[in-house]
């Protein structure tokens, strides 16, 4: 019953995490419309312009919850910082991008860094960040001295990036990682983990459902890199703090189809805006279409064009149920696991 | 929205959960345990977790070689 208590407070506290996310969308909204920060929403035939980089909003409550969560005693305060400086770090390299527009390689690199924070604080406080006992399901654990330190900086970046990759679309990243993070809530609530992972995946959800709710098709709010690489850091920072690895990249099974066959046609990192075959084409009824060009890579939005074109509203509905059943398999991999 | 398609993939990541529950249960119960090198020698450890983990990365470039081949089956299929 105390853990229930616990946890109970913990989903209540993070359940604060909504109103302000939303309030600091609002804000970024009309300040990044009043500084110029704006981006063109390439696939409507109008091309509206829309603020960018509002996505920092969902960072910042992020890292606010966490503090408080830390000052209330939810948790120690190691671990929360550790989230806090990764989640900060990815947010930080985002907006480096967003604002000098940086090669496609650097962003790779830079959110290697980004992982720091939970190995040299895991190294300096040995079992409050990370355990090297990988527990795997159905199969038992096993120990990894060496390798899993070394994971935690790569684990970082992949999600950093994947997730930045797959948001071509008026909410499908923000609707996407809720969904991932609201299974993986489900899944920690099931297994009967601790309040602290329990807190960081809840405060991520509700955060990212209040970008969400301008972020939706028809959208008046991007993210921008700011948002989505931080974003994917939450996710990989709370694999490795919630020990949720296995069943964290079973979730991301979307990000990872469309990053792995971007880059095996692109074969090097690279930027979207910089690609001169596109994968998809805007028709002039305002549908989406395979762009049927054999040198443009083969993403997951393209998949779900192939032979039949669609509305953006239904493609990003696809993504959502593709995430739906990913995130249902994480769910049952958590079972399995049983940690 | 395009059913068939949803469909596919849904078929294709059930496969691949599939295939990674399995790959898993290769590396705790057959490669994990191995020792290969004595860990008392200077740098075994060392030696032995590099080796284990390129046993762990043929089995993942596998893997999404089985996710690729897939994914191309249908778009190759219905596409052209």
């Amino acid at each position: 019953m105390a853990s229930l208590g616990a946890n109970t407070i913990a989903i209540l506290i993070a359940l604060g995490s909504f109103p302000v996310s939303l309030a600091l969308t609002r804000f970024f909204m009309y300040w990044n419309a009043k500084h110029g920060i704006i981006g063109i929403d390439v696939h409507k035939p109008n091309r509206p312009k829309v603020p960018e980089m509002v996505g920092a909003a969902v960072p910042i409550t992020l890292i606010l919850f966490a503090a408080i969560y830390a000052t209330l005693g939810g948790a120690s305060s190691i671990p929360l910082l550790a989230y806090s400086l990764v989640v900060g770090l990815a947010a930080l390299v985002g907006a480096f991008d967003d604002r000098l527009r940086m090669r496609g390689i650097f962003k790779p690199l830079l959110t290697l860094l980004c992982g720091l924070p939970l190995l040299i604080l895991g190294i300096a406080f040995p079992g409050q960040i990370y355990s090297s006992m990988l527990h795997v399901p159905l199969f038992g654990q096993y120990h990894l001295p060496v390798i899993y330190p070394l994971t935690i900086l790569v684990a970082t970046s992949v999600t950093s990036n994947t997730v930045n990759m797959l948001d071509p679309l008026n909410g499908s990243m923000a609707g996407g990682m809720s969904i991932v993070a609201g299974g993986l809530l489900i899944g920690l609530l099931l297994v009967g983990a601790g309040s602290m992972p329990i807190f960081l995946y809840a405060s991520l959800m509700f955060s990212l459902l209040g970008f969400l709710y301008y972020n939706r098709f028809p959208a008046r709010a991007f993210a921008g890199n700011v948002g989505q690489l931080s974003i994917g850091a939450s996710i990989g920072a709370l694999a490795i703090l919630g020990k949720t690895e296995i069943a964290s990249v079973v979730a991301i099974f979307p990000n990872i189809q469309n990053s792995f066959f971007f880059l095996s046609r692109i074969r090097r990192f690279t930027e979207h805006r910089e690609l001169t075959s596109k994968p998809t084409r805007l028709l002039p009824d305002g549908r989406l279409a395979d762009s049927e060009d054999l040198r443009a890579p083969l993403t997951l939005v393209r998949t779900l064009l192939i032979g039949r074109p669609a509305t953006e509203n239904e493609i990003v509905s696809s993504i959502w149920i593709l995430f739906l059943t990913s995130t249902s398999l994480a769910v049952i991999t958590l079972l399995l696991t049983g940690v | 929205m395009n059913r068939r398609a949803v469909g596919y993939e849904l078929v294709v990541f059930v496969t691949q959960w599939g295939l990674m529950l399995i790959g898993f249960g290769i590396l705790t119960k057959f490669v994990a345990p191995l020792n290969l090198l004595n860990p008392s020698l200077s740098l075994g450890l060392y030696f032995d977790s590099a080796t284990k983990a390129l046993i762990a990365l043929v089995l993942s470039v596998t893997w999404l070689f089985i996710w690729d081949r897939q994914v191309r089956l249908y778009f190759h299929r219905r596409g052209k």
